[in-house]
């Protein structure tokens, strides 16, 4: 008698447990993963841009809002986001928010021609051993950093992005630069 | 020579022959690249570490943990860049010590909760509470001592 209510307890237990944590992963956006670089400074990097004029590097970007997007042309879902991300380019390309285009796993010559082809234009950089996309914790192209005025990693974006998203996420970091 | 000496030079001999086995091995840079890769996930695969894979990405992190090699990383300092990036879910296997550790606890805390149960109610099955008398047989009883106090006197 005792056991069986025991077990019952047990089970009840159990259930409640596994909806519970079942109910915190649903809560969580998979485009948003939580993962050791968020809330920290952006890791330093100095790259060469596709267009072969010199280098960038983070450190000339202090002090403005940075949306840093590793993209290739081999990836299909970059393709998808690219008017989205040309669109929220138009409306900042004079204000205090800079885009950054990261080229992943890709030679400079496809890298360049998709860049022209897709209407890219602001700056983009090859990222050709990868270090840099490894020392942000990237997965797979595409995806989307935001950096604060501050030089630190506010927020990030796996897979394609939409203009709501980008919007949303710079005007919440131009305000913050603005109250600071 | 003497008994003493004999033996203090045999547990010296010992002693040198026991730290000689346990020193650690010698371990190459490209054992280490192996050691290391083999713990990292690699970020484009399911469930594939970075030695196993064949991807480029899998490719490029080998180099980068080559590189660091060579530069006289130790392994726990490489695994720190790699962690400070992609967080814990880059090893294969959770660190003890975190959140996703309890992997490993649980099921052992759950096995122990298990038999401490099954235990305690194998107790209480094999040593039945004291039966009380039924009325016949306290009756019998009364009587047998009256009996007995009579006969006494």
């Amino acid at each position: 008698m005792m056991l069986a209510r025991t077990v019952r307890i047990a089970v009840v237990v159990a259930i409640l447990g596994l909806v519970v944590t079942l109910a915190l992963a649903f809560r969580r956006d998979p485009h948003d993963i939580r993962t050791g670089t968020i809330g920290k400074p952006a890791p330093a990097f100095t790259l060469e841009r596709l267009d072969g004029s010199g280098k960038v590097a983070l450190a000339d970007l202090s002090g403005k809002v940075v949306v840093m997007n590793f993209f290739a042309s081999w990836c299909l879902p970059c393709t998808q986001e690219n008017p989205a991300l040309v669109r929220v380019y138009e409306r900042y390309r004079a204000s205090d928010v800079v885009m950054l285009g990261v080229n992943y796993q890709e030679s400079r010559d496809s890298g360049f021609a998709y860049v022209r082809r897709m209407g890219m234009g602001w700056t983009t950089v090859a990222d050709d051993d990868g270090r840099v996309a490894f020392s942000y914790g990237v997965f797979g192209p595409p995806e989307t950093f935001f950096i604060g005025s501050d030089g630190i990693i506010a927020g990030r974006h796996i897979g394609p992005i939409d203009e709501e998203t980008l919007v949303t996420a710079i005007e919440k970091l131009r305000g913050q630069a603005a109250s600071r | 020579m003497n008994g003493r000496v004999v033996i203090a030079l045999a547990l010296v001999a010992l002693a040198a022959a026991l730290l000689f086995a346990a020193r650690p091995p010698e371990v190459t840079a490209d054992e280490r690249i192996d050691q290391i890769t083999a713990e990292l996930r690699c970020p484009v695969c399911q469930g594939l570490s970075v030695k196993d894979s064949t991807s480029e990405t899998a490719r490029q992190m080998r180099d980068l943990v080559a590189q660091r090699v060579r530069e006289g990383k130790s392994n726990s300092e490489i695994e720190a860049e790699f962690r400070a990036a992609y967080g814990d879910w880059i090893f294969l296997s959770p660190p003890v010590a975190s959140w996703s550790g309890l992997v490993w606890f649980v099921p052992i805390a759950v096995l122990a909760a298990g038999l401490l149960l099954v235990s305690g109610r194998l107790r209480r099955v094999e040593a039945p509470g004291p039966v009380e008398p039924s009325a016949p047989q306290v009756a019998a009883l009364r009587e047998r001592v009256a009996r007995e106090e009579a006969a006494e006197g």
